[in-house]
């Protein structure tokens, strides 16, 4: 099982649009995906988008992302580079 | 879709926000919130059961069939950019939760397909409820989307294509979700009556761009509206009247048929040029928000477009923004639809209620915050690539760009001076483009009204934008039904404004137009150039009525009347001064127009 910490640091957290990469993301591969609230302690199946909302992970949310599986390591890496892109979305300024 | 003619006469007024001029009356087609159609409770046996597991698998199938194709419609009609959205709704349809969920309801506690959507939808819908995040909370409309796609699927005898209207309708809803704008058959819409939305909402700015009567924010229509009702619908009052009496409705269609050929419908002569009867050329232009009302310029009788809102391109689809190909694909389309006309491109007007609707922290006073042309300085790489796509679709056309809320004129010479670095860094990198690119000033804050002369000596041109002119110079929220009685187009103060723009622009001989919505409205209209502006921009729906109302009168006695009104005190006596003299002056048009019920 491969296990990493990351935090939200897109602005509008894991809103519609980001959940759905990270599913879209989680989806290619075998291992299975689970994302852990830090400070909850809730857990949502990375592949599931209804449940990665429900989340509601905004700015600033600390989660570990454990994936398990024949390629748990390339998906770790995978979730991690994208959460750490801010999904694509973000501008370097701070106002979008 | 049932005419329910059971249900007596009697008007029920309701009052709203104008969203979208013009008069409409018809039939109402309601879409509910909770899904368009009824569905029951039935319990089922095991065996039946399985067969409810089979129907809902099929329906799945059958709404990521729909979605798709919609996703594809989307994209040619807004841009592709705007069909994202879908692409959550459809991963929802796909989502391993959701089915294992549905499955189980209809197994374990015997039910049919439709009234397990609707549990478990309400149950995932009441968890996001609790959730503490105003923007994720707001997703539940995207699952009540989905779900109501489902049920609609599945309740299979009252298929209703949306994009096949057999009839006139007048759409009755809470709000209207961009996906079923998307799928509507326009011609046969009449109007829109919403509970929700302001005017900033999405289904006054599709209604304004279709030219179809709109009235939103009015709280319970829904609720007292039933489909096959009649309905009126007054979209420059606000207000929709329910199964309206035989007068009330007569009277209506009245006013709507001396509005026809007028903003709802392009007319016959909607090519020929406005000329007053002594000969004088006004120009109207059109105001543009989306990428399919170019298409209907040339019906409207548009000169070019006056004002192109880019921001339409940025707003769907924050928080990413759209990147400079993509732009200049909407440019150049904007280029070469317009021709020698021309277009002037607004730089994204973001800011205020619009950033607060795409997420964004909201400001404790928006409208004097950070937005229009001051984000854009504060975001200086978004303006230099809106700029670079301007500048090189413009080899296509005539563009020009406009600059929204200039209070300084130290704003307007940052501006130039980005403008002609991106210029610059482009001839050295040997980037096509066209730098002759005018560069105008919005006129819409009151400092820069009060140095219209500064500006008109620094700036290409000069637009009036009287919405936030009028906004921001009567301190009033025309959207605060508390205030809005004072928002007042035709205020001494307003007039004294333009008047003076007028003569400042003429002594600096620089181009001054209009755009706002006072242009759309022909008693103002010609107020408008009875204080000598030539150019007008409005909402391409309502050219025609304007047109007509500009070819009925005399310049020279309106010269004479604005003359008189600008002695008047108050925006009552303009009015009233204006109401009882045009209609002597211009009997053919406005003898008709002020009898309006």
């Amino acid at each position: 099982m491969q296990e990493r910490t990351v935090t939200i640091s897109n602005r509008l957290g894991l809103h519609a649009r980001a959940a759905a990469r990270l599913v879209r993301r989680a989806s290619q591969f075998n291992s299975n995906v689970t994302l852990l609230r830090k400070d909850t302690g809730e857990t949502a199946d990375g592949k599931s988008i209804l449940s990665v909302l429900l989340l509601a992970a905004s700015l600033g949310t600390s989660l570990i992302i454990k994936t398990e599986g024949d390629d748990e390591e390339r998906a770790v890496n995978a979730l991690v580079e994208l959460v750490e892109q801010k999904f694509g979305e973000e501008l370097s300024d701070g106002v979008f | 879709m049932a005419s329910s003619s059971v249900i007596r006469s009697r008007d029920v007024k309701l009052q709203g926000v104008p969203a979208s001029p013009g008069v409409a009356a018809g039939r109402v087609l309601r879409l509910d919130e909770r899904g368009r159609h009824q569905f029951y409770y039935i319990g089922v046996s095991a065996a039946q059961a399985r067969m409810e597991v089979r129907r809902l698998r099929e329906a799945l199938q059958e709404a990521r069939a729909q979605l798709q194709e919609i996703k594809v419609r989307l994209a040619e009609e807004l841009g592709y950019e705007h069909s994202f959205i879908l692409d959550a709704h459809l991963l929802m349809l796909e989502d391993k939760r959701l089915i294992e969920e549905l499955n189980h309801e209809i197994t374990t506690r015997r039910v049919n397909a439709e009234w397990a959507v609707r549990s478990v939808a309400d149950r995932i819908i009441s968890a996001y409820n609790k959730v503490n995040d105003l923007y994720l909370r707001e997703r539940t409309s995207d699952l009540e989307d989905v779900a109501t796609r489902l049920l609609t699927i599945l309740s299979g005898h009252d298929k209703f294509d949306l994009s096949k209207l057999d009839q006139d309708v007048i759409i009755v809803a809470n709000n209207i979700w961009p996906s079923t704008v998307a799928e509507l058959d326009f011609k046969h819409v009449l109007g829109f009556a919403t509970n929700t939305g302001g005017l900033t909402s999405h289904s006054a700015i599709i209604a304004r761009s279709l030219g179809i009567p709109a009235v939103v924010g009015l709280h319970e229509v829904t609720r007292l509206a039933k489909t096959g009702n009649v309905i009126v619908i007054d979209g420059a009052e606000g207000c929709v009247i329910l199964r309206p009496t035989k007068p009330v409705l007569t009277a209506y269609l009245g006013k709507r048929k001396r509005e026809a050929g007028g903003r709802t419908r392009p007319a016959a002569d909607a090519a020929q040029a406005a000329e007053t009867t002594d000969g004088v050329r006004i120009t109207l232009r059109a105001n543009v928000e989306l990428p399919t009302e170019i298409e209907s310029l040339a019906l409207f009788g548009a000169e070019g477009i006056g004002l192109y809102r880019s921001e339409f391109l940025f707003l769907n689809r924050l928080p990413e923004l759209p990147g400079e190909d993509e732009q200049y694909e909407v440019y150049r389309k904007l280029a070469l639809a317009t021709g020698d006309a021309g277009a002037n491109i607004r730089v994204f007007d973001l800011g205020g209620d619009k950033l607060a609707l795409g997420g964004f922290e909201a400001e404790q006073n928006p409208a004097l915050g950070l937005r229009g042309m001051r984000l854009s300085l504060k975001v200086e790489h978004v303006f230099r690539t809106q700029l670079r796509a301007i500048l090189r679709a413009n080899l296509h056309g005539h563009l020009r760009v406009v600059l929204p809320l200039i209070s300084t004129i130290t704003e307007l010479r940052e501006a130039k001076r980005i403008i002609a670095d991106v210029k610059q860094e482009m001839a050295e990198a040997r980037v096509e483009h066209n730098a002759e690119l005018p560069i105008g000033v919005m006129i819409e804050v009151p400092a820069a009204a009060m140095m219209g002369d500064v500006f008109a000596r620094e700036a290409d041109f000069l637009s009036v934008g009287t919405n936030d002119l009028i906004q921001y110079m009567l301190a009033v929220d025309r959207a605060n039904e508390n205030v809005a009685h004072l928002y007042q187009p035709l205020h001494p103060a307003i007039l004294r404004t333009i008047a003076d723009l007028v003569r400042v622009a003429e002594a600096e001989q620089v181009p001054l137009e209009l755009c706002g919505e006072m242009a759309a409205d022909p008693l103002q209209a010609i107020a408008l150039i009875g204080l000598g502006i030539r150019t007008l921009s409005l909402v391409p729906g309502s050219i025609p009525l304007v047109k007509n109302a500009i070819r009925s009168v005399e310049l020279e006695r309106v010269r004479a009347l604005l003359k008189e009104a600008m002695k008047l005190t108050s925006s009552t006596e303009v009015e009233e001064l204006l109401a009882s003299e045009l209609p002597r002056q211009a009997p053919r048009f406005f003898a008709a127009w002020s009898s309006r019920a």
